[in-house]
């Protein structure tokens, strides 16, 4: 399955693009995507995902087609979504 | 009900549908607080002035520096190492001398809060650090009061209207200051006066009680491809700022 993500802010810096295609398998958590992205972006990447701990930190907002996720978000199915984007706070004007 | 002068300075915009003098004259009688006048405060407090709002607050500490100059369009050359505010004060007075303009040499903090908050009828965020936002977002939720929370960042921005009780606040989306945001950020000035446009457009549909006003979403743009997106927020359950309100 094909998924679109979507880069803003620092991750967008970090990745150098501001989005991408990616293929999922059946099955795939939002946990294990950022994983796998994460070996290919790097520790920057991750730094800025992932506290200490490996959770999803507070202040990264998801967004599945076009709406807020909330919840346990490191285990949201992405089965059914067609555009994710990955948003760390932005503050500049 | 407008004066002779308003009408005449005016009479383009009282055509728009759902504004007309019941919107002009809401805005008239409006105070606005704008907190920072850089890349993002300056063209906001620019278009409410244009747009006739009774009275600017204009909230930024420091003097001019050679590199505010590619974005902060309210200031001038000639005021390098002046305070950006009477700088500020100058275009805008001379732009509109009709409006009230108040200029606090502060940036917002736990001292001046409840001091700059009192007095307006809604506060546009345009500040660098989250410390700001995230203590503007407190105080403007305490006291009921809207926020336009504008951000942007290179080649994007995002506009947030916060309603306090009816929609999320930004500690609902950003619970505790982000630990990588860095007070330095890639910027070039058209980008943030896009954004600022977005946000100054709310809070006049706002004060004027217009609809359309994007409630419970964010309105991003992507500035490398201009797409924009409105993206459907939600509300904390567990927010310490807003919960209860």
């Amino acid at each position: 399955m094909a998924l679109t993500v979507s880069y803003t802010g620092q991750l967008s810096e970090a990745t150098g693009v501001t989005e991408e295609a990616v293929q999922i398998a059946g099955g795939e958590r939002l946990a294990g995507l950022i994983a796998t992205l994460g070996e290919k972006h790097g520790e920057k990447f991750s730094e800025l995902l992932l506290d200490d701990s490996g959770n999803l930190r507070s202040t990264v907002l998801v967004v599945l087609d076009g709406s807020q996720a909330t919840g346990d978000l490191d285990s949201i199915l992405l089965d059914d979504v067609q555009d994710l984007m990955l948003m760390t706070p932005i503050a500049g004007g | 009900m407008l004066s002779e002068s308003d009408k005449a300075t005016y009479e383009w915009q009282l055509d728009v549908p759902g504004f007309g003098e019941s919107g002009q004259a809401r805005l008239r009688q409006s105070t606005a607080l704008v907190s920072r006048i850089g890349g993002l405060g300056g063209p906001v407090a620019f278009s409410l002035a244009a747009a006739g709002i009774g009275k600017l607050i204009l909230a930024h500490a420091g003097d001019l520096r050679p590199d505010d100059l590619n974005r902060q369009i309210l200031m001038r050359h000639e005021d390098l190492g002046k305070p950006r505010v009477e700088s500020a004060r100058k275009t805008l007075q001379s732009f509109n001398p009709d409006i009230e303009v108040e200029i606090v040499p502060e940036n917002f903090s736990e001292e001046n809060a409840s001091r700059l908050v009192d007095k307006a009828d809604i506060v546009f965020d345009c500040a660098p650090l989250f410390e700001e936002r995230l203590l503007m977002n407190r105080e403007c939720v305490r006291r009921r009061i809207p926020l336009i929370d504008c951000a942007m960042f290179s080649l994007e921005g995002r506009v947030i209207p916060i309603v306090p009780g009816q929609t999320p606040c930004l500690a609902c989306l950003y619970p505790e200051i982000p630990p990588h945001w860095k007070r330095r950020f890639p910027v070039i000035g058209a980008v943030s006066a896009l954004v600022a446009q977005i946000g100054a457009l709310e809070g006049i549909k706002l004060l004027a009680g217009m609809d359309g006003v994007c409630l419970n979403q964010m309105i991003y743009i992507d500035a490398s491809t201009m797409r924009t997106r409105k993206i459907d927020i939600v509300r904390r359950d567990d927010c310490a700022v807003c919960r209860g309100v």
